[in-house]
This record gives structure tokens, sequence and C-alpha cells, in this order.
């Protein structure tokens, strides 16, 4: 198999690249449901 | 009031402007000055090497130059609020956008009226064979550069960092523009010269799809 | 629901392992490239995606330029966020292409110049809706540049062309698509489908992010009301 590593860069590249993007995304989305929550926390007691 | 009539007044508010302290055309004028020279430093301006690269030149320097002549457009609107009252004022966005696209097409104008000739001289690069049409490739990608400058300095203005958003935001969309009048500009430099009918065509194409697109969201680019 | 969630991303993970097994081993060899070639697959998938997502953002572009509905709005940020990724693995692949396939990393050769001017053009679309502070102005105005970028394109891959065919340059991709063996198409038209839908996916949740941050704003916006009107009612004015 020639250039095999090429092949198999280009596809962890890829998978990387949207991989760690969905990551990237997950972690805003977890972040901001707890803004979320610690302001309705706040709403609730105020 | 028509459309025409109120562009030509708003034309005339921001020449009259302008002209109070003319410094937005002289500091658009030296830095274009400034990038010519910067980039003799970067190759041997001999007659032969001046021709195929100094289209490109002329133009990168037009584009900067003419990118950071465009932000007072609407910039300097935010200053006094005066865009509010533009807004209320019982004429269309259009015409706004109009009067303003006009003022920033002569600024650039006049500055390149500057730089051709010096270009010309520094570079030993003789015109007279094709001033015409050289002045026909020019004014076109002029008002490729004016409507889209003058839009994108509409939207920079509510945005923060302005003044590195507008060249941000305008070059990539002005690249078309750049390969087409650069080219056209070289066939006119080339021995012997022809005006490469397809270029100009297509900077024609380009700003009236832009000029259009303008016209259809001008509304949307002045409102509250 | 979640069991249907579950089961449609379930099916399209399968889908994504398919496509990708068949570009690795179903597909036949080709004849000058051999196993490098099969990249073509992934990197033609980036670029279904990535002009799927932009149209899709052009149209949402629109949508809230005309009916100012928030969901528009969502969906055009997340469509062109999620179509600069699909873009920066597009060119990733090319370059990863083109080194071993024809010695160089990079050229400026029509589709590969015209991807990166896009790719410079949505990024900016990004730099310049973070630049923006109030939601409704920032809508408005990243729409209209949306459009503006949507409608540059097509010339940018024009000009680019018009160019290329004066100063020619290495032809990169022109190979492949001409007389494709049939299997080869089938194996390519598994991939594209594929990318579109991990894009697809990528695209649900970054729209679940931007729904939640504007759900977020408004919940800042009640409580900060709430505190002012709360400490105006316990400190009335002063008597004169």
């Amino acid at each position: 198999m020639r250039n095999f590593h090429f092949l198999f860069a280009a596809w962890m590249a890829v998978w990387a690249v949207f991989f760690l993007y969905q990551l990237s995304v997950a972690g805003r989305i977890s972040r901001l449901r707890e803004e979320v929550e610690r302001l309705k926390q706040q709403m609730g007691e105020g | 009031m028509t459309t025409a009539r109120a562009a030509a007044l708003v034309l005339a508010k921001e020449l009259r402007l302008e002209f109070r302290t003319r410094e937005l055309l002289n500091a658009t004028i030296v830095f274009a000055l400034v990038v010519v020279v910067l980039f003799s430093f970067s190759f041997d301006p001999t007659s032969a090497e001046s021709r195929r690269l100094g289209p490109g030149l002329l133009w990168i320097a037009f584009l900067f130059s003419g990118s950071l002549m465009l932000h007072p457009s609407f910039g300097r609107e935010q200053v006094n609020q005066t865009l509010d009252a533009l807004r209320m004022a019982p004429i269309s966005s259009f015409a706004v956008l109009l009067g303003k696209m006009l003022a920033n097409f002569l600024f650039l104008s006049a500055a390149e009226l500057v730089l051709v000739p010096v270009f010309a001289v520094l570079y030993n690069v003789s015109l007279e064979a094709v001033v015409g049409r050289l002045a026909l490739v020019i004014a076109l990608g002029t008002v490729g550069l004016s409507v889209t400058g003058t839009v994108f300095s509409a939207i920079a203005a509510h945005a923060r960092m302005r003044e590195l958003l507008l060249p941000l935001l305008l070059l990539p969309i002005l690249t078309p523009l750049l390969i087409a009048a650069v080219e056209a500009t070289a066939s006119l430099l080339a021995l012997p010269p022809t005006l490469d009918r397809a270029w100009l065509a297509f900077l024609l194409g380009f700003d009236i799809v832009f000029l259009t697109a303008s016209w259809l969201l001008s509304d949307f680019l002045l409102e509250e | 629901m979640p069991k249907t969630r579950v089961l449609v991303q379930i099916l399209a993970l399968a889908l994504v392992f398919f496509a990708g097994y068949a570009a690795l081993f179903i597909a036949p060899d080709e004849r000058t490239m051999h196993e490098i070639q099969r990249i073509f697959y992934f990197h033609l998938g980036c670029w279904t995606a990535m002009f799927a997502a932009l149209t899709l953002a052009f149209a949402a572009n629109i949508g809230w330029l005309l009916q100012r509905k928030p969901h528009w709005d969502w969906l055009g940020v997340s469509s062109i966020e999620v179509g600069v990724v699909c873009c920066t693995a597009g060119l990733l692949t090319g370059i990863l292409w083109g080194k071993p396939a024809w010695g160089i990393w990079w050229t400026w050769d029509a589709r590969l110049t015209t991807c990166f001017v896009l790719w410079l053009l949505y990024v900016s679309y990004l730099i310049l809706r973070g630049l923006i502070e109030e939601p409704g102005r920032r809508a408005t105005l990243s729409a209209v540049f949306g459009i503006f970028a949507f409608l540059d394109a097509p010339l940018v891959y024009a000009s680019n062309r018009l160019w290329r065919t004066q100063h020619p340059a290495p032809v990169l991709f022109g190979g492949p698509n001409s007389g494709l063996d049939p299997i080869m198409v089938r194996v390519l038209m598994i991939s594209m489908l594929a990318m579109v839908i991990v894009m697809g996916m990528m695209l649900i949740e970054r729209y679940r992010l931007e729904r939640l941050r504007s759900e977020l704003d408004e919940l800042r916006v009640a409580y900060q009301t709430r505190s002012v009107r709360e400490s105006s009612a316990r400190s009335p004015a002063p008597r004169s």
C-alpha cells in the first residue's frame, strides 16, 4: 500500500476536525445549560 | 423626492464635508503612494518586470487604500448619530446609499488620478496609447470597489473594531474584481496593448450584481 | 423523541462506517495514484457537505430578512459555522492528497483557490457576528453579509477559472472525474451522502446551542429587569 500514511492522515484529519468541532459545541452547550440553571435558581430565590 | 435627486443631495453633502478639510483624500493618496514605494523594494522595477507585476501592484494599492478610505463613509455618521437624521429623512435608503457610493467613487477616482501617472513614472511604463481604455477599466473597477465598500462600511459601522473589520470583510469579496481588473490592466500594458473583452464584461457583471444586491438590501442596511 | 433520535444517529453512524469501508476496500484501485486516490471520496464529500450547508445558510439569511423569526438566524449561523468546518476538512484533505499525488502541497488552481476564498469569506462572517452585540442588528447585518458572500461565490469561481485558463496550473482534479468507473461513482455517491448527513448532525447540535444561547439572553434580560424593579421598590425616590 503506497502512500498509506497520507491516506490514513487524511482520514484522521477529517474525523479529527469533525470530532473536535462536535466536542467544542457540546462543551459550549453544557456550559450554557449550567448558566441557565444558575439563573433560573437565582430568579426562583429572588 | 425621486431617488436620483435625493442621492444627488446626499452626494453634495458628502462632497461638501470632505472638501472642508480634504484630510481623507490626502491621507488616501499618500497611503497609496506608500504602498507603491514599498512594492518597489520587493522587485527590481525594470520595464519588463513592471509590465508583468505592475498591474497587480497598482490594484492592490487601490484596494488597500480604498478599503481604508471607505470606512468613514458610515463611520463618520456614528459620532453624532447623524445616521438617525438620514434615516428619518423622507428619502429611500437606497438614495442615501447611492449618494455615498457616488461620493466614494469620486474620492477614489481622484486618488487614482494622482496614482496612475505616478505609477507610470516610477515604473517606467508608457500609458499614452491606452489612456482611454485604461480609464474605462479603472472606472469599472472603482465602481465595484465603491459599491461593495459603501455597503460594508454600513455593516461595519455597527460593529466593534470597525477599522480592521472593513478590510477583512471587503477584500475577500473583491477577489473576482481584483483578478478581472488586474488581467484587464495587464492586457492593456502588454505589447501590443489589447483590451480583453472577457474581463471587461466580467467587471461590468460584477458591478451590476452587487449594485442590484445593494438596491434590494438597502433598507436592511440602514435600519434601526 | 429520544428513541427515534438515537435510532437515526445509529443509522447515520452505520452509513458513515459503510461509506468509509466502501471508500477504502470496495472501490477499485485507481490506475496512476493507487491508494492515495481514495482520499478523493472524503475530499469530495467535504465539498458537497460544505455546499449544502452554505446553500442552507443563504436560504436562512433570506428567511431572516423577510420574516424576522429567530429560528432563521439560528439556522444561518449554525449552517455557516458547520460549513466552515467542512471547508476546513476539505482543504486539509486536498493538501494531504496533493503532496503524495502531485508532489506539491498547494496550487492556485480554480477550485482550491475558490474554496480558500470561501473559507476566508465565511470566517469573516463569523468574526462579524462576534463583533456586533445587539442581537437583532447582528442577525440583520450578518444576513446581508451572508447574502453578499453567497452571491460572490460563483464570481470567485468564474474569475479563477477564466484566469487559470490564461495561466495554466497543474490540473489537480480534472483527472478522476473523467471516465469514472461505475463502482467508483456509487462509492462517491455514498460518501457524499454520508458527509452531508454528518454535516446535518453537527448542524442540529449547533442549532441547539444557538437556541440555548437565545434562551439564556432572554433569561438574563428578565433577571435584570426584575432586579431593577426590586431595587427601585426597596429604595423609593428621595423627596425634595
